[in-house]
């Protein structure tokens, strides 16, 4: 099978537990983000990928071969610092001839690979500049350029933006994203922004409490998360109790009953934890309660200018519902109003 | 108003008081008044050591040339001998105390081993640890071995008092080093040591220099230990004047200590020079 795929991988600093039981394939060409909270692994998950941390256990395969215990520096996977880790004292060509140097490609051949890589982002004319001259995102293109200088098999990335501004941050996103599509090199990012994820990724692997949670595109992220943790952690969502009454049916702490998509896996009398996304509940003017509309009371109103976000008491359930002016039916604080949950908008969260 | 303003702007911090302006030039002309006074007495007229001299010649200095080249008929050796002795025990005592540091500074940054504290407080014993006791313990090893060492047991000596400093500006170096640049360069293909010697003693030169300049200086001007260690045919210049102090007292020293004082001061200043706003940790 071609590709990374890690088996069983773990790591442990004597009895404290970092990462455990990861699976995944990663194939070709893709670009995948490890996404998750401070504190869940990520980073230690992908310094083991590196070579720059020992597996406590598992596997590490590329194409094929076991390179869970090769050293770093044979691996030949490019990777850019969270601080970037350029090299002070050399200039800015030194710098993404260093990988060549090591390789013991010639002088002429090196600067030709040097030149091509300075067009590629951008920056030919700083190849004499040191490095200390440079702004923050010329540094973060060049830190990618050395990274890619020997074709990699594998371009790591370790919160490679977080220490850009954020518009900046948003600019670097898409011109990575291009980048690596143009080269088709697989990648692996860590990041714990989201949006982040979402908008570079082809595949998000979320990670909390030292486990791979989910797997998936972003979009089933998002529309489909695999658990709690997952529902909770991806966007703002109302995840609130219910019980199952069977039908596709279930029932609201306050004794309403709503209709859900049909979940095999969940028996008569099973308590649930259900998710609804803030911009996918429908706020109507009060009417009767019928179907999956709801009557409440709104009990918070926060107007932000682009959206409005209306907290709901209804049930024995805080919503929080997210409208645009032009939907705004004009409540205030105490108003009674009418909660519509769509039947496919609600998810039944596993467990 | 304006006397007001003009008080308020006296009570501001970091602004330099009359006060402080003359606790600086007293404290100055504490640090400075031997060395004046030595220079004043090279320049003496007369064969005694009263102060202020009774009249002004450039003839110790003379005198001073002639026991550089050959020894005086009180002295063994002269300047000049002693002078290579003490040229050659510095550079070697900063080649290897050099060569020590560096690789333990690495060590003490960066790896994590039982008695890592233990090992910091030792280095530093030399410091605290009474001279002419270690000179007396020295000398006691040295003559227990089966083997005669004159040169060599010098350097050893002060490579031991001049590491501490060495290492402690290894280290300081080291510290501003992230251990990521190191890992950096390990993902580019470089082999642990290669990543060493190609991005971590670059970025600690600074360090490397100052710690070499301060073990230079530290060997050039010891004396308490060298005092038990040094043999009648290898002196080091410091021995050299004691002993000619003791021997002929006479303004001859003061001309030397003269020529020695601009060597360190030399030193010193190439030493700021090199470390540049880095700092040097004495």
């Amino acid at each position: 099978m071609t590709g990374l795929i890690l088996e069983n991988v773990e790591k442990h600093y004597g009895s404290a537990c970092a990462v455990q039981d990861v699976n995944l394939h990663l194939p070709e060409g893709k670009l995948v983000c490890f996404l998750g909270p401070s504190g869940c692994g990520k980073t230690t998950l992908l310094r083991m990928i590196a070579g720059l941390e020992t597996l406590s256990g598992g596997e590490i395969r590329l194409d094929g071969e076991n390179i869970g215990h090769t050293p770093a520096h044979l691996r030949n996977f490019g990777m850019v610092f969270q601080s970037l880790a350029l090299f002070p004292h050399m200039t800015v060509g030194e710098n993404i001839a260093y990988p060549l140097k090591l390789r013991g490609v010639g002088k002429a051949e090196q600067k030709a690979r040097v030149v091509e890589l300075l067009e590629l982002i951008q920056l030919q004319a700083m190849i004499d500049r040191p490095v200390a001259k440079l702004s923050g995102g010329q540094r973060q293109r060049v830190a990618i350029a050395r990274a890619i200088a020997s074709h990699p098999k594998i371009l790591l990335l370790d919160e490679p933006l977080s220490a850009l501004d954020a518009k900046l941050r948003e600019s670097m996103q898409v011109e990575i994203r291009q980048l690596q599509q143009r080269l088709n090199i697989t990648t692996i990012m860590v990041t714990h922004d989201q949006r982040e994820a979402m908008t570079m990724a082809d595949i998000v692997v979320v990670l909390g409490e030292h486990k791979v949670q989910q797997v998936g595109t972003p979009i089933e992220i998002y529309r489909h998360p695999a658990n709690e943790f997952v529902a909770d952690f991806i966007g703002s969502g109302n995840i609130f109790p219910a019980t199952a009454l069977g039908d596709g049916k279930v029932s609201l702490p306050g004794g309403d009953a709503l209709q859900v998509p049909i979940c095999s896996s969940i028996v008569v009398g099973q308590k649930v934890k259900m998710l609804i996304r803030p911009e996918d509940l429908q706020l109507s003017a009060p009417q009767a309660t019928a179907g999956n509309r709801l009557l409440g009371k709104v009990t918070f109103v926060r107007d932000i200018g682009a959206t409005i976000e209306t907290t709901v008491e209804c049930s024995g359930v805080t919503f929080t519902a997210l409208s645009t002016p032009c939907q705004g039916i004009g409540l205030g604080i105490g108003h009674p109003v009418s909660v519509t949950l769509p039947v496919e908008a609600c998810r039944v969260l596993g467990g | 108003m304006s006397v007001l303003s003009k008080k308020r702007m006296a009570l501001l911090p970091g602004d330099t008081g009359k006060f402080a302006g003359i606790l600086s030039g007293f404290i100055l002309l504490l640090a400075v008044l031997p060395i004046l006074t030595m220079i004043v007495m090279s320049f003496s007229g007369a064969s005694n050591l009263d102060f202020p001299p009774s009249s002004y010649s450039l003839q110790w200095y003379k005198a001073a040339w002639h026991t550089f080249v050959a020894p005086d008929a009180s002295d063994v050796l002269s300047l000049g001998q002693a002078m290579a002795t003490s040229l050659l025990v510095s550079c070697l005592t900063m080649i290897f105390a050099t060569l020590i540091a560096v690789p333990a500074a690495y060590a003490l940054t960066r790896c994590e081993f039982r008695g890592k504290a233990v090992a910091l407080q030792l280095m530093s014993l030399p410091l605290v640890f009474p001279m002419v006791v270690l000179g007396l313990a020295l000398l006691l090893v040295f003559d227990s071995l089966p083997f005669h060492l004159t040169t060599s047991r010098l350097v050893i000596a002060h490579v031991i008092l001049a590491l501490p400093f060495v290492v402690k500006n290894c280290t300081a170096a080291m510290l501003s080093i992230g251990s990521e640049v190191e890992e950096a360069a390990r993902m580019l293909g470089a082999s642990p040591l290669r990543a060493i010697v190609d991005v971590v003693v670059p970025l600690m030169k600074s360090g490397i220099l100052a710690g070499m300049l301060l073990a230079f200086i530290v060997s050039f001007n010891e004396f308490t230990v060298t005092y038990f260690l040094y043999t009648i045919d290898v002196m080091t210049v410091p021995i050299w004047m004691y002993s000619r102090t003791v021997s002929s007292l006479d303004p001859t020293v003061f001309s030397f200590a003269v020529l020695i004082v601009l060597i360190d001061f030399v030193l010193i200043w190439a030493l700021e020079k090199l470390v540049g706003e880095g700092g040097v940790s004495f």
